[in-house]
Parts: C-alpha cells; structure tokens; sequence
C-alpha cells in the first residue's frame, strides 16, 4: 500500500502515511485529516518555520524518545559522541543520517531503513538478547 | 598471503575497537589487510557495494562496518570479534 498525504482541517498539521490519524496530535480534534497532494504537502512543510537540531539537541530527542521504551542510550559518552558525530557527518555529507556502522547500498527504499535511529528492535544484535544493543551500539536494553 | 580487505567507518566504535587488533595481527603475523574506509571514500563505498553478493550473507543481510574481507576465497566476516578469532578468521585464508 502507498503512503498518502493527509491535511488536518483544524490546524494544518500534515501527515504522510497509509491512514489519517483519527485523533490529531497538535489539535486533539478527531476525524480531522483530509487526503490532499504530495505538492500540497509539500508547500505546508516547505512554508513550516526553520528548526535546526544540532547534535546536542538530537541527544536530547533520542533519550527522550528512548524514555518511553525499553532501551536507552549507552551510557558511554564516548561511544555515543562518536556515534553522533557519525550521524551528522552522513547527513551533511549523504543527505541522511545514516548510520555510521553500515552502508546504503544506493537503493532508495533500503537505504531509509538505514536512517537513525533505525528500526534496530527487530535486528539480531537486539530481538531476544537479553543485554541487546542496535548494531552500532547506540541503544542498549534496559537490564 | 590472500588479498584482504577490511572495510571500515570513521565513526564507527566496533571499527575503532578492531583497528589495533588488526594492528596486532599485521605485526605478529604475515597477514595484510588493505584499509578502506567507507562514508568520507565514495570509490572504497562502491568498492564495498560491489562485493554485496558475498558480505550479505555473511552480516545480517547488509552492508556493515567492520567487515573484513578475502574477495578471492569469497569469504567475510563482520562486527566486533575477540583477537584470536580475527586471528583464526584471516590464517585460514591461506
Ligand atoms: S544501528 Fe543504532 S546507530 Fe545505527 S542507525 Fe540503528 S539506531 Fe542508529
């Protein structure tokens, strides 16, 4: 199935994805998106205020998405700071950030599972081990 | 000695942890391995990219750093190791 474009009626907030939310994250309204054209959506995010993320501030969105689940951030500096430096690195340099410990293979779809953080929860480094971290170590299990 | 290739990221720690291992092994034995680093070296990438047939199936089905490589023997191994296995890994390649 396709992603699709979708338009909350209410706020504006887009979401790119199989179904529209049926409760809108910013606006709490329901049943409010409405299907609406890839060069739409493209006009509402590119008309979206700049918000830079430095490394420090992808930190700090990491542990907090890290928070809510049951792996967080190694708790070796400096293993993560050369992770990070990595991450933006590629960015800069490819575009994404991509990985540090792997590589794209050029194949668009492949490659964008290959963005941090990735879905590192279903790789054998991590499913089933009992002190699982991602490849590259940057999450590690809560034990 | 084989031909072999250890492919490896900058930023990447398990590549960090492997380099004075590989180091090691270059001073007590006749193996060699050529360095290529992948994410700042487009032509080491697409060097690494054309040997994606014999590492995938070796490294979880992609492409990952550290990978050491005999592209002759079409052999690979990846990730972090202990001393005496990269040790085993690249004397059994002749
Ligand atoms: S393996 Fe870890 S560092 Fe690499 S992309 Fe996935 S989460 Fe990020």
């Amino acid at each position: 199935m396709k992603k699709r474009y979708w338009r909350c009626f209410v706020c504006n907030d887009i979401h790119f994805g199989i179904a529209p939310p049926e409760l809108c994250p910013t606006c709490k309204v329901l049943q409010a998106y409405v299907e609406i054209s890839a060069e739409e959506a493209r006009k509402f995010l590119g008309s979206g205020q700049d918000v830079a993320l430095a490394p420090e501030d992808f930190r700090g969105a990491i542990e907090r998405f890290a928070a809510g689940n049951e792996f967080r951030v190694n708790p070796d500096r400096e293993k993560v700071d050369l992770l990070l430096s990595g991450i933006f690195e590629n960015e800069k340099s490819h575009g994404f950030k991509f990985c540090p410990c792997r590589l794209r293979t050029k194949n668009r779809e492949e490659d964008l599972k290959l963005v941090c953080p990735c879905n590192f929860t279903v790789h054998e480094t991590y499913r089933g081990v009992p002190n699982g971290e991602c490849w590259c170590g940057l999450f590690v299990r809560r034990t | 000695m084989p031909n072999l290739i250890m492919f490896h990221g900058r930023e990447c720690p398990h590549c960090k942890r492997m380099m004075p291992l590989v180091e090691r092994l270059e001073r007590e034995t006749p193996v060699r391995f050529d360095r290529r680093e992948v994410w700042h070296d487009e032509e080491n990438a697409d060097l690494m990219r054309s040997y994606l047939e014999i590492i995938a199936p070796k490294c979880g089905g992609q492409l990952r750093v550290p990978t050491f490589l005999n592209p002759g023997a079409r052999d690979a191994v990846c990730g972090e190791m202990p001393y005496e296995d990269l040790k085993a890994w690249a004397l059994k390649q002749g």
